[in-house]
């Protein structure tokens, strides 16, 4: 088994799988609704500071460090 | 609504962020277009329409969402609308470089109701990158009309009206949406929850799959709607209890199987999407987003912005006033000569006129203002300033668009309040609305501009209006900070946003842009500020013919002067533009023009009359004081709260206060 990693250490230009959100219901809901949830694969555009940005169904989203760390992922080779 | 148009049709746009919703409305209304607001929602309601054959298509656009759950205002009205205005069509905008992200949005309201097309919009880019779209593949599985569209393309119009047309008067298009099925677990639950809604012989406008569905997503204000007329207590015990064994948020599996389904359907119908790959925004964003440069890009282009505003206006106001000054002169010398009663001509040339000139003058630096944000906000950029500063705003427990509307203060404080719409925390939203008048709007930038350029060098000028800014920007942030201590902070969400492809700006989107925001001040304030220059003419020419300290004015100025003269070094001639620019801040140059000009020009009698501590006392107590009329207006009507809108009006008093006497005493100490 792969480890699960959170997506703020995830390197730029690096596609994860989504495994697992554990934030409040809200963002969840709301995330859900932009196509990120588990299963989802997403590729990381931009992680140095401020938000994460990632490209998922060829769009880009932003998400706060404080969100991407609850993001937990797996990375794909 | 025209009358002579009997048969009139209502047609409803819905759609994401961006997929050029507007810019296809734009097109097909053209100028017959208004902005309101929905009764009761600070929720922009923007109505137009066209006629095609003599029958009357009007067209509602309603504001960008992701989804038609219950999370904010703008999806709440735009499901209310949809079931309860019951529209001939609702038509969701899609954008073709984005198919399941935008189709998303479709799915939802195909559960919804069953008169519903698909325009995929912005096919020209998809054709560039190389994707082919088959829009009959797609109607055979969603088994509604879609069609294909662009708004830069003339002749898209044309087909879209035909089509909006003959869906209405014939059966050429199949208005059959798919029902979509989720996994058999959901479905069951589905089923069971429908079975419980009929046999309550629940009823409502909502279709009863859609109730079940929302009911299972735990949809609040379905269910407090529901729950107001019916016992669902055995229901929710149920689902409840199924959630927790599975450890499922209802709501997002709901919206993963929408996801999945959609994924299918567009992978069969749409060739050419590549995925992960580094498009053109995401190397401009290596640049413009970089955790060196974004900062100091910034900055540039904001300080561009600003220059640019204040240089490009400041030929044509100057134009404006010689127009008018010789234009008031003509005017004046021929009542003269027709020998008019000195009061009436005093009316017109002093009251009127001088009223219409306040108003023009400050026309062309907010057009001016807002093509410029039209531009970055058309081009990306906007929406990246507003990521950008997000760390900085989150320091002061705020999130980045919280920037965006304090931007927009610095052209109109009302244009500012209303952009304080996509804010969606409420504490954020509320202390940015009642801080946002801290901020010196256009007309406060002519008073310190001109005041400013008389009493100091250049170089001083520039520094002192630099630090009034940074001052005034400064009150916002630590308000906000003291507001925190007192409202209860709700747990803020954390920043989602999507960010917009770079585009090269257009110039009808910049128009219309442009034009909806400078209407808002031209309209709204104008009014206020005509009033206002009527009442400055009326309380200072009252007794007629008395000099300036008898006339009511006058007296009002001197009592308030035994108050502020010594504290803030406001003389009573001081204090009256000041009394007067509360309803509008555009009389405050006026006021002085018309107190100020006796016995020589008016640079060299203000010279003569203040001080170095009273000039800046004055600038500083007028950058801050007070929301205008119009202001105090925007205030409550976003608010919906007197309490707030007081608040709105004393906090800046007092703050202003505090700190202007500090300033003053300590510069009367030292100079
Ligand atoms: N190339 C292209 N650009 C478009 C099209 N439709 C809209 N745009 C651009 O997309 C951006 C967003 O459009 P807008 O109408 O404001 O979207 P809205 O947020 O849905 O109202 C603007 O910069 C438009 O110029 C299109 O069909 N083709
Ligand atoms: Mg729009």
């Amino acid at each position: 088994m792969k480890q699960l990693l959170l997506l703020i250490d995830i390197d730029e230009n690096k596609i994860v799988l989504v495994k697992e959100i554990s934030a409040g219901y809200k963002a969840q809901r709301f995330l859900a609704d932009l196509g990120i949830h588990e299963g989802e694969r997403i590729r990381v555009t931009k992680n140095d500071v401020g938000p994460v940005i990632v490209e998922v169904k060829g769009t880009r989203v932003a998400i706060g460090r404080g969100l991407a760390i609850k993001v937990k992922v797996l990375l794909e080779e | 609504m025209q009358n002579d148009h009997i048969i009139e049709h209502k047609i409803v746009f819905l759609g994401n962020p961006n997929v050029g919703k507007s810019s296809l409305f734009n097109l097909l209304t053209g100028s017959h277009q208004h902005v309101g607001n929905w009764p009761g929602k600070t929720i922009e309601k923007k109505e137009g329409h066209f006629i095609l054959s003599d029958e009357f298509f009007s067209l509602i656009d309603l504001p960008g969402t992701y989804s038609l759950s219950a999370r904010s205002d703008e999806e709440i009205v735009t499901r209310k609308f949809i079931t309860e205005e019951e529209p001939d069509l609702v038509c969701i905008i899609s954008d073709a470089t984005r198919l399941e992200r935008t189709l998303f949005l479709a799915l939802q309201t195909m559960e919804l109701t069953k008169k519903i097309a698909i325009f995929i919009n912005m096919t020209d880019l998809a054709e560039k990158i190389g994707l082919y779209i088959d829009n009959k593949k797609l109607e055979e599985q969603l088994g509604v009309p879609v069609l294909l569209v662009s708004a830069t393309d003339d002749n898209s119009v044309i087909r879209i009206k035909k089509f909006l047309y003959d869906a209405i008067h014939t059966d050429k298009y199949e208005f059959n949406p798919a029902m979509l099925l989720y996994s058999t677990k959901i479905e069951l639950m589905i089923q069971s929850i429908s079975r419980q809604i009929e046999y309550r012989s629940i009823c409502t406008e909502y279709p009863t799959r859609w109730l079940a569905v929302k009911i299972l997503e735990g949809d609040e204000s379905v269910i407090e709607t529901l729950e107001a007329e019916y016992d669902l207590t055995n229901v929710f015990d149920k689902i409840n209890k199924l959630a927790k064994s599975e450890k499922l948020d209802l709501n997002v599996e709901l919206s993963k199987s929408k996801y999945s389904i959609l994924h299918k359907i567009v992978a069969s119908s749409v060739t050419g999407f590549k995925d992960f790959q580094e498009s053109r925004s995401d190397k401009v964003d290596k640049i413009i987003l970089n955790k060196f440069w974004s900062y100091p890009i910034l900055i540039v282009i904001y300080a561009a912005f600003f220059l640019i505003t204040f240089y490009a206006s400041s030929p044509i106001i100057n134009g404006i006033d010689l127009g008018i000054s010789q234009f008031s002169f003509i005017v004046e010398n021929w009542l003269i000569n027709i020998n008019s009663p000195a009061i009436l001509t005093s009316l017109i040339v002093n009251g009127i006129i001088a009223g219409i000139a306040a108003v023009l003058l400050f026309i062309p630096i907010i057009v001016i203002f807002y093509s410029l944000i039209a531009i970055m906000e058309d081009s990306g950029y906007l929406a990246r300033s507003a990521f950008i500063m997000d760390r900085v705003m989150s320091k002061f427990g705020l999130q980045g668009t919280a920037f965006l509307s304090m931007v927009m203060g610095f052209g109109c404080n009302v244009a500012g309040i209303m952009a304080t719409r996509t804010i969606k925390n409420e504490k954020d939203r509320i202390s940015m609305i009642i801080t946002n008048s801290f901020l010196p709007c256009a007309a406060r930038l002519g008073v310190i501009a001109f005041l400013t350029g008389i009493f100091f060098e250049p170089w001083l000028a520039a520094l002192l209006m630099l630090t009034l800014y940074g001052f005034s920007i400064f009150l916002v942030l630590a308000s906000s900070l003291l507001f925190g201590l007192f409202f209860k902070k709700n747990d803020p969400l954390p920043l989602i946003m999507e960010l917009p492809e770079y585009r090269r700006p257009r110039l009808r989107n910049i128009y219309y842009l442009t034009w909806t925001r400078a209407g808002i001040f031209i309209k709204k304030a104008g009014t206020f500020i005509f009033i206002a220059s009527l009442f400055i003419w009326l309380m200072s020419s009252i007794p007629f013919g008395a000099p300036p300290e008898r006339t009511i004015a006058g007296y009002l100025g001197r009592g308030i002067s035994y108050v502020t003269e010594p504290l803030l070094g406001l003389d009573w001639k001081m204090v009256i533009p000041l009394l007067f620019g509360i309803p509008a801040k555009e009389a405050i140059i006026s006021a002085l023009g018309i107190l100020y000009s006796t016995g020589g020009s008016i640079i060299e009698v203000l010279k003569a009359s203040w001080s170095i501590p009273q000039a800046i006392s004055f600038l500083l107590f007028q950058l801050t004081y007070a929301p205008c009329f119009a202001a105090l207006a925007a205030i409550r009507s976003e608010t919906k709260s007197w309490k707030l809108t007081a608040l709105g009006f004393y906090y800046p008093i007092i703050v202003t206060i505090i700190f202007t006497t500090i300033v003053f005493q300590i510069l009367n100490f030292v100079m």
